[in-house]
């Protein structure tokens, strides 16, 4: 059973590589991040992609989220994060093609928990992908509440996207 | 049991994206590589790696197989392949950023089913990087045999595994 609008969000250890400003082009340090400490008392935009650097993902999904993050923050989003089943350090190399910088952080859900205490992971072992990948979705938390879902019902992006996320904010 | 020289190099199937010298930075159609169909009758240098944009593959293991991959073709090697447990988008993608072009081919062992099938894979759980992940090494498969395998004693560092010590056991 997946999550929904009313849950508390799980708390889960996710990992990302910090942006450093001063050092943009360095690999830094993997850092863990606790859902539950690093969120509460926030508004978070929290969107899932199946796969970094996938067409779908790269050219439908972040994008959008990447053009619209900033009107995200203005609606009152404190944090603007992506997450994937891909490594801390792949997100971190994802990112920076991007050059998101430290708008949006880059997480990794490499050994899927926060996906399984979702709901949301599938196996993408018939694709050659592994056995756990996240779905397509975005969540709105609001200090650890879940105020909106939108989970991808098919290939695409639309409920999980980001016009579909601010017109929720 | 880990895989070792003498040893049939095991049949699993891999994936990558081709390189398209037409089109370079486009994302091209995905293809299985059999290691045994595709690998037949051929030289082959495979190289396993922990991980895409990880630093040490980055920055110390991959470039130099890069830098020499003709010395290695002049060496008989027919083709050269890095593998890792990233799936094969993530290859594709570090490979273009690594512009090894259509010098190495990128593959991707997402399932695991090498990593397992070789014995040689890794649980990196702890530092983020999944269960089954591949040790890092390089091994020479002639014909579908083993005949030469270097594991790296300590996967973050690169001695054995590195394109100097494949060329002088060519």
């Amino acid at each position: 059973m997946s999550i929904k609008v009313g849950d508390i969000f799980p708390d889960a250890v996710l990992t990302y590589v910090p942006y450093d400003a001063k050092n943009p082009e360095a690999c830094g340090l993997p850092q863990q991040l606790k859902t539950h400490a690093a969120f509460k008392g926030k508004k978070v935009v929290l969107f899932a992609v199946p796969g970094a650097f996938t067409p779908t993902c790269s050219e439908e999904h972040m994008p959008g989220y990447v053009q619209s993050v900033g009107e995200m923050k203005r609606k009152g989003a404190d944090i603007v994060a992506c997450v994937a089943s891909n490594d801390q350090f792949v997100m971190h190399a994802w990112g920076k093609s991007y050059n998101v910088k430290d708008d949006i952080l880059m997480l990794s859900d490499a050994n899927g928990d926060l996906g399984s205490a979702l709901g949301l992971v599938n196996d993408g072992t018939a694709r050659r992908m592994g056995p756990i990948r996240l779905a397509r979705f975005a969540i709105i938390i609001d200090d650890l509440k879940v105020v909106y879902v939108g989970v991808e019902p098919a290939p695409g992006v639309t409920v999980s996207g980001a016009p579909a996320v601010i017109a929720k904010l | 049991m880990a895989i070792k020289v003498g040893d049939e190099f095991p049949q699993v199937q891999l994936k990558y994206v081709p390189y398209d010298a037409a089109a370079p930075d486009a994302c091209g159609a995905p293809q299985l590589l059999d290691t045994k169909n595709n690998l037949e009758g051929k030289k082959v240098v495979l190289v396993g790696v922990p991980g895409a944009f990880t630093p040490t593959c980055s920055a110390k293991h991959l470039p130099p197989f890069v830098a020499k991959a003709d010395e290695l073709k002049a060496k008989g090697v027919d083709l050269i392949v890095c593998v890792s447990g990233n799936d094969f988008f993530v290859m594709d993608a570090w490979g273009k950023q690594e512009k090894v072009t259509d010098k190495i081919l990128m593959a991707g062992d997402a399932n695991g089913d090498l990593g397992r099938a070789t014995g040689l894979s890794i649980d990196l759980s702890v530092a983020g990087l999944g269960a089954v992940r591949l040790t890092r090494f390089a091994a020479i498969v002639d014909s579908g045999k083993v005949i030469h395998l270097g594991v790296e004693p300590d996967p973050t560092e690169v001695t054995v595994t590195g394109a100097d010590s494949i060329l002088s056991a060519l």
